[in-house]
């Protein structure tokens, strides 16, 4: 391993998705110089992904857009895209020191002009994990039309170095020399902004995920509403229909102790009725069906939304999924627990959405030294004085935002982002070396 | 080492080689893309004659043939009278 190179920021921010960018914003417009470290190949996280945001029906990627736009252009904001913060040991007060590992690009950002002639050129294809597999993606690839930075990304990994890119690449930006670069960073606080993970579906096996093809995760529906999706219109992935009957699996991985998570996920009623909404606009004869517990509509504009949705003809229906199968056609048989009535009936449904819960993201556990970081039983971070300064954490000078400390809406999610600002901006204040 | 633009892959290939892995996937995509393009030469096909033709399932027909719509090969036709399957077609 090469020796780290030394750096120094008054902040790091770990996690570039909606809440750790309005961290970085908040401090960087405050004249701190902050650190954004993403493991990912664009800033946005899992919002700049999303067709649309719920209850407003505002297009997501309109309002992700010009702020990571913002955060990539601030002066006192420093990114680090395919980078992953490996460990962070307290020294004193305002002396944090992280070790970051920045894994290659194999192009040269600034140089990329995006003109995806190396797209074109590279024979491979594999999955698109942008799409969440539903169709595939080239080696050297840019990695959605709306990423930021918007330059191409060498997947060495499926790449089989022929060469092919970097002979038409106009700017001689690809270059395979590029190696992992380490750094030592120095810093006086730290801000968690490690989202969450989406619950895999394969987990529970009487919903048929991974085997029935036409059973999909409401990720892989948002990416077919996205206007960046991958089909020309709806379709089933398992032949290519354009669908006619949808069903909604509510509380898949969530309120369910059998997977170990017995919360509810916060979100799921809302961008299910969402989906439900956008998807009458797009298949105007489709029969919309949400299989529910209960509609948890708790927030602002949520319950009206949800009358919308009812009044537009989604139809809701009390009950229990136990099982899905699949028949000879493709199409699926819900078998369920009509709640109300008290009785076992069966539908029949093209395509079946499951509406995935949130999960906590595993990847921060382990980078405090002595595991001076707590965490709540469901293995979000732990928040110290939740009612008073719900952005401390177990360690002083250490801030969590967004749903890193569990499952929350984009409002919440930039609001929490506003007081684990707050409170580093405060923390540095007072901790100020004269 | 100072490395010739454009010729940088190569210094990587030499160096660690190419994965196994990588060079089967690829072989299998040639392979399928040569069975679909080759299906639609004479015609436009929707997915489910398509997978007939080849004897291939119809998800398997379905990731690919869009795969290739999305790379600019094959191109989106008509849709039947029941508005449920789409046919496609090589882009000429």
């Amino acid at each position: 391993m090469k020796e780290p190179k030394i750096i120094e920021y008054d902040a790091l921010v770990i996690g570039a998705g909606i809440a750790g960018g309005e961290t970085a914003l908040n401090l960087a417009n405050t004249g701190y110089k902050v650190l954004l470290v993403e493991k990912d190949h664009s800033l946005g996280g899992k919002m700049i992904l999303l067709s649309k945001v719920f209850p407003t029906l505002d297009c997501a990627a309109c309002i992700t857009t010009p702020k990571v736009s913002e955060i990539a252009r601030h002066k006192n904001i420093t990114v680090f895209t395919e980078s992953e913060v490996t460990n962070i040991s307290k020294e004193s007060a305002n002396n944090f020191v992280a070790q970051i590992t920045k894994k290659p690009r194999y192009v040269h950002v600034d140089d990329c002009t995006a003109c995806q002639l190396c797209e074109q050129a590279c024979p491979v294809s594999v999955q698109d994990e942008y799409q969440y597999g539903l169709i595939g993606r080239k080696a050297a690839y840019i990695p959605f039309s709306i990423a930021n930075p918007k330059a191409a990304v060498i997947d060495i990994e499926n790449c089989t170095l022929c060469g092919a890119c970097e002979r038409v690449c106009p700017t001689q930006c690809i270059d395979f020399t590029m190696e992992t670069e380490y750094y030592e960073l120095h810093t006086k606080t730290v801000v968690l902004a490690t989202g969450f993970t989406l619950f895999d579906p394969i987990e529970i096996p009487r919903y048929g995920y991974g085997r029935y093809k036409n059973v999909i995760t409401s990720m892989q529906m948002e990416r077919e509403i996205a206007p960046t999706r991958p089909y020309n219109t709806i379709l089933r992935p398992g032949d290519g229909k354009v669908p006619d009957r949808i069903a909604y699996v509510l509380c898949a991985g969530s309120r369910d102790n059998t997977v170990g998570n017995p919360n509810c996920s916060q979100i799921c009623c809302m961008y299910s009725i969402k989906q439900a909404q956008l998807l009458m606009g797009a298949l105007p004869m489709a029969d919309i069906t949400i299989y529910y517990i209960n509609i948890r509509s708790f927030g602002k504009g949520f319950e009206e939304f949800y009358q919308q949705a009812k009044s537009m003809g989604v139809e809701f229906v009390k009950g229990k999924i136990g099982e899905i199968t699949e028949k000879d056609n493709g199409d699926l048989i819900l078998r369920y627990e009509d709640i109300n009535e008290g009785v076992v009936k069966e539908a029949e449904h093209d395509m079946a959405v499951l509406s995935v819960g949130v999960r906590s993201n595993p990847t921060i556990g382990k980078i405090f030294n002595n595991g001076a970081l707590k965490f709540d039983p469901l293995n979000f971070v732990a928040q110290e004085d939740l009612m008073g300064s719900p952005s401390k954490t177990s360690i002083k000078g250490v801030f969590v935002a967004g749903t890193a400390t569990g499952p929350m809406d984009i409002p919440d999610s930039i609001l929490s982002a506003g007081s684990a600002a707050s409170e580093a901006i405060s923390y540095l204040t007072q901790h100020q070396e004269v | 080492m100072k490395v010739e633009a454009r010729k940088t892959a190569k210094y990587l290939r030499d160096k660690q080689g190419v994965p196994e892995k990588a060079k089967e996937e690829l072989k299998e995509y040639n392979r399928i893309k040569k069975a679909i393009t080759g299906a639609l030469k004479d015609e436009e096909l929707t997915i489910a004659q398509l997978s007939e033709k080849l004897q291939m399932p119809k998800p398997e027909v379905t990731y690919y043939l869009l795969s290739l719509v999305k790379y600019g090969i094959v191109a989106i036709g008509e849709i039947d009278d029941m508005d449920e399957y789409y046919s496609y077609k090589l882009v000429k």
